[in-house]
């Protein structure tokens, strides 16, 4: 058996005195559609920038597809096929939408810091970026800076840009804050759309995304995972109900 | 796709203006051929070289740098001694190459100063740049030996006998000619390097280098990338200086240097690749012409640039991109009286500023002070600085500049605003 996408063990992270992360072991397996909820400050995002080198790790490891990635940089592990969203819109403003998704191609494309190679002419980075562009419906804006584009555009640009250089391991930090109702049934559709065969770990409040998205979720409370199962039997474990569904001020949309 | 065609015909567009400049460049000391004029235009060719390298850093990287002479001035030096140096046995076609030396040495500079200024992008890096440019201006003058100590390091850039197809670099037209062969070189190839992946990334980088991070890119690297060929081409218009006025001091390399650079790629506008050079013509004018007629020079391009900061923080480029914005959509007509009533008043409050000015000056450093009823000549009339009358006259007329550009300005930034609402109402 191969090893998984992601395999954490014994995961901590703490901020000074208050710690954040508390020995959190998760395996995500290849092709999985795996979702973490829990309480605002359960560390969700906290876990997400340590997966992604954003934060650097305070104790345990982290394994990407059977590799240790403790210590690389965020640009190493993104070159080795894993790839995030932001929570808060993360994008080059000044860039067009086109020219958006072209940056976020051209590394994987292998055209590294290339001042020989003319962008006009590097035609593969164009299908890809333009085929980007239809995927997540903005072959429209292609010319309009980011910066203007509004908001929900902008969360599609966030996915797009995430998804663009082809990465296997997709982490999307609440893909559809923010967003009204029908804005979120486009957002998850594009999501199932452009992950389909890929690793999927997404942070989200939503309840009606992650049980209509997840194939497996898991439960973050306090820094630590007090569930991990399918979405059925998350729904009626005791604990996380008590934890978090039930009580939570963030129960949303109950499928 | 349709959006191919109008690509072609932009190529195409491309191509024209680029022909367009460089004939111009040529042309233009057919037409002026005074010396004076020869020399400022030789200044603005190495200056828009300057700059635009400058903007490599600014404009398309993000970077801030107070140091930037450093490249210019070790471009300048080490030309200069390489000139020196092989003295007999060059000739003109090794002088013709003499930038490349200086490009080269720029290029090192960046190699192994930018290794410590690119660490930290922001704040950080427009400090170090500061302290590093600092540092080396401070090494001139420890060295004599190399940097020539006050008096400089000079050369003669003639050489050898002979000539390259009859030049031999010589009379001030063939340099002339030299320098825009350079920097038309220069130019189309810090312009083709926007159009790289490295040129890309430093968009992106400059943008939100978190991001390029998690696309795979490394931005201490594209940041340090930057810089070394932002430096090579600082390094090529340093030796052209070296060639060009034949003698390299000290200042080329200081912060005063790296002062200019900045004002003039700033008042250009940072957020155009041709920005600079409109900047660098303008300040380098502005330097060598009102710097000939008037003292107050510096005061002036004080209140010039301080005037760009506040009414137009994007440089002249953005202002012009405005106005073909508006061309495009049929409105710039609309706008042009407005722009013709508004040129009146503020003419009038140049005037009496500049009056004020001048007699101020002439008063306070020149052959007024206590020469009690002398007249002194202030901008080519004679006047007596001691009577009320000039000054009461400089005086009236700055108050009614001021207040009819205030009453005719403020029609013409309403006619601006509605102007603009209808362009941004047409495009949606």
């Amino acid at each position: 058996m191969t090893a998984p996408a992601i395999r954490i063990s014994g995961l901590r992270k703490n901020f000074g005195a208050s710690e954040i992360i508390r020995g959190v072991d998760l395996d995500i397996q290849r092709g999985e559609r795996h979702a973490i909820i829990g309480p605002n400050g359960a560390g969700k995002s906290t876990l997400f920038h340590l997966i992604s080198a954003r934060l650097p790790v305070s104790a345990g490891t982290i394994e990407l597809k059977g590799e240790n990635v403790i210590g690389l940089k965020p640009f190493e592990i993104n070159r080795k096929g894993l790839s995030r969203s932001f929570q808060i819109t993360n994008i080059f403003h000044n860039l067009s939408v086109f020219e958006n998704l072209r940056c976020a191609v051209l590394w994987s494309l292998g055209y590294r810091y290339s001042f020989w190679h003319r962008l006009a002419g590097l035609t593969d980075a164009r299908l890809r970026a333009d085929a980007v562009m239809e995927d997540i419906g903005l072959a429209k804006r292609r010319d309009t800076p980011a910066g203007i584009l509004s908001y929900a555009e902008q969360r599609a640009l966030e996915i797009g840009i995430t998804i663009a250089s082809g990465a296997d391991v997709i982490l999307l930090d609440e893909p559809t804050a923010g967003m009204s109702r029908s804005e979120t049934d486009d957002a998850v559709a594009l999501i199932r759309r452009v992950t389909e065969g890929k690793t999927l770990v997404m942070v989200e409040h939503d309840m009606g995304v992650v049980f209509g998205l997840a194939d497996r979720i898991s439960v973050l409370v306090y820094g630590q995972i007090i569930a991990t199962d399918a979405p059925a039997a998350i729904r009626c474990n005791a604990a996380v109900q008590e934890a978090y569904l039930g009580t939570g001020s963030h129960s949303g949309h109950e499928p | 796709m349709n959006s191919h065609v109008p690509q072609a015909v932009f190529r195409r567009g491309r191509l024209l203006l680029w022909g367009a400049c460089l004939a111009l460049a040529v042309a233009l000391p057919l037409v002026f051929k005074s010396g004076f004029m020869l020399s400022l235009l030789c200044q603005i060719g190495i200056m828009v070289v300057f700059a635009l390298s400058y903007n490599m850093l600014l404009g398309q990287t993000g970077l801030l740098s107070f140091g930037h002479a450093v490249y210019f001035g070790m471009g300048a030096f080490i030309s200069m001694h390489t000139l020196n140096m092989i003295g007999k046995d060059g000739g003109p076609l090794v002088v013709a190459l003499l930038p490349l030396v200086g490009g080269l040495a720029g290029l090192l500079a960046g190699v192994v100063l930018g290794w410590v200024t690119t660490k930290k992008a922001g704040t950080t890096f427009a400090m170090i740049s500061l302290g590093i440019g600092e540092l080396v201006a401070a090494c001139a003058l420890m060295f004599p030996g190399l940097f020539g100590g006050e008096g400089g390091v000079s050369g003669n850039r003639v050489v050898g006998k002979g000539s390259l197809l009859g030049f031999t670099w010589g009379p001030q037209v063939e340099m002339y000619g030299l320098i825009v062969a350079w920097a038309f070189v220069a130019t189309v190839a810090m312009f083709a390097l926007t159009q790289t992946p490295l040129g890309r990334m430093a968009n992106a980088v400059r943008d939100n280098p978190e991001r390029a991070e998690f696309v795979g890119y490394d931005t201490q690297r594209v940041r340090y990338l930057m810089l070394i060929l932002s430096g090579l081409f600082a390094g090529v218009a340093g030796g052209l200086t070296a060639l060009n006025y034949e003698i390299v001091t000290a200042e080329t390399l200081n912060a005063h240097t790296s002062g200019v650079v900045l004002l003039m790629t700033f008042v250009g506008g940072i957020g155009f690749f041709y920005g600079p050079i409109i900047g660098a013509i303008l300040v380098t004018v502005m330097q060598i012409v009102i710097g000939g007629m008037t003292q107050a020079w510096l005061l002036y391009f004080g209140l010039f640039f301080l005037f760009m900061v506040l009414m137009a923080p994007g440089g002249i480029a953005s202002v012009i991109a405005m106005q073909r914005n508006l061309w495009q959509a049929g409105l710039f007509r609309r706008m042009v009286p407005h722009y013709l009533a508004v040129a009146l008043p503020i003419l009038v409050l140049l005037a009496g500023l500049v009056g004020l000015i001048e007699m101020t000056y002439a008063l306070l450093a020149g052959e007024g002070v206590g020469a009690g009823d002398t007249a002194t000549k202030v901008m080519g009339m004679q006047l007596q600085l001691s009577s009320m009358e000039p000054w009461a006259i400089a005086l009236a007329t700055t108050a009614v500049g001021v207040a009819l550009t205030r009453w005719i300005g403020g029609r013409t930034s309403a006619a601006w605003n509605e102007t603009l609402a209808t362009l941004h109402g047409d495009r949606t």
